[in-house]
């Protein structure tokens, strides 16, 4: 949106207030004088990286539907997206996406399964054993270091971790 | 509950919220919310045919593309009812789903709210819920306070009814006084049993009031009209499945 910090109807009295003076304030309202209102300050990434389905040479890219990847996209200073495939063109029309326009496209990276093993709609579901794999291995700094080293380290690469993971990379960019 | 009826916690809980729902209005929940998901759609079989109702995530019942078109809507004053469940909930009608223990280096650090701090402004009808009724659910003071119950002076708000269902009472939040009191007492259960399990004083002078039993007409359309749509029209189908029983 580009605007410096929005209002909104809600949040006063709670801790999150409490613990970050930085980011929001209850100000007079200024149309209502006799009303305050609470204001939060606007996030503005220095990177944004998220994953979508396709992407172009221009820098347009389309991700899920269901998602806030496009305010996303236009608070943060840079934005690199990974997507699944690298298509000729895509733009506003698209059907399957939600078009972001490459003006707030810094990067596209080509990674097939770069949401594995969540989900990308369209290409893959989630993969439940994986996630509660994770979620087992979150539950200690132990076991969660673990699991970084077997899942991140150890494959060095994203094909590193393809192959891990038994997913074949698709064989040509398709068009 | 003792009226006869062999009901599973979620069921229970379920039929006590859908009596919440008013018929014309719109309530919604959010996103994982299988059991006042459940309530609304029989509230909609029983007393409220035109209710509209909001399932944030689902396919069937939720409108918007993105979850924030779910709190504008909210903030424009258009959601009339909104179900929260929490971690903790305090006598002062605060509720906590942000940590347990310190808030610098907490025992267990939950999701946090989603907007539920918002919703709890915007919407004038609130009814919270909790699978279980215990002293460490209901506490004198929330580790930390992700919706407020009392709001500073001067800041709008909308809120005008909040009450509390748990599996052996209702409690409602005095808005005079702003501390959480004993509404009603489930059938099969005592005052002293509610105070027992409350980690805080219910403010119960004199006789309490029962809550309406269980009813055949409410349980038989649970098990024959809900759980069936809920699988066929794919909202939360395996819990609707697994946790509501067969007629």
């Amino acid at each position: 949106m580009g605007v410096p910090f929005v209002s909104t109807l809600g949040y006063a009295g709670t801790d999150i207030l409490e613990r970050r003076p930085a980011d929001f304030r209850i100000i007079t309202d200024p149309f209502e004088p006799e009303e305050r209102i609470v204001v939060a300050k606007a996030i503005n990434p220095d990177v944004a990286i998220f994953h979508g389905s396709k992407g172009d040479k221009y820098g347009n890219v389309l991700v899920q539907r269901r998602g806030e990847e496009l305010m996303l996209a236009q608070a943060s200073r840079r934005v690199i997206v990974s997507v699944e495939e690298i298509v000729d063109e895509v733009g506003p029309d698209s059907l399957n996406g939600w078009f972001i326009p490459a003006i707030h496209v810094s990067a596209v990276v080509h990674a097939p399964y770069g949401a594995h093993p969540t989900s990308a709609p369209g290409f893959y579901d989630a993969d439940d054993s994986l996630i509660e794999e994770y979620v087992d291995a979150a539950r200690t700094q132990d076991s969660f270091d673990a699991y970084l080293e077997q899942q991140v380290h150890e494959v060095e690469s994203h094909e590193g971790y393809l192959r891990r993971m038994g997913l074949a990379a698709p064989e040509a960019v398709s068009s | 509950m003792s009226s006869g009826f062999d009901l599973g916690p979620e069921e229970r809980l379920a039929i006590l919220l859908s009596r919440h729902v008013h018929d014309w209005e719109t309530s919604a929940c959010g996103a994982l919310s299988f059991i006042p998901a459940t309530a609304m759609l029989l509230a909609r079989e029983l007393h409220a045919p035109n209710v509209e109702i909001i399932i944030l995530g689902s396919k069937e019942y939720s409108p918007f593309v993105s979850g924030k078109d779910f709190h504008f809507l909210a903030q424009r004053g258009e959601m009339d009812l909104f179900f929260i469940s929490a971690i903790e909930i305090d006598k002062h009608g605060n509720f906590n789903l942000h940590v347990i223990g310190d808030r610098d280096e907490p025992d267990v650090l939950m999701p946090g709210q989603y907007g539920t701090g918002l919703l709890y402004y915007a919407v004038p009808r609130i009814v919270m819920f909790r699978t279980e009724h215990t002293t460490r659910t209901f506490v004198e003071q929330v580790d930390y306070i992700s919706g407020a119950g009392t709001s500073p002076e001067g800041v709008r708000r909308r809120t005008r009814e909040v009450t509390v269902v748990t599996p052996i009472a209702q409690l409602r939040f005095n808005m005079e006084t702003r501390l959480m009191e004993l509404a009603s007492v489930h059938e099969g259960f005592t005052a002293d049993q509610v105070a027992e399990n409350t980690g805080f004083d219910l403010g119960i002078d004199g006789p309490v009031e029962t809550t309406p039993v269980i009813t055949e007409a409410e349980v038989q359309a649970l098990r024959t009209i809900v759980k069936p749509h809920m699988i066929e029209s794919e909202t939360y189908p395996d819990l609707a499945a697994r946790l509501i029983r067969e007629p």
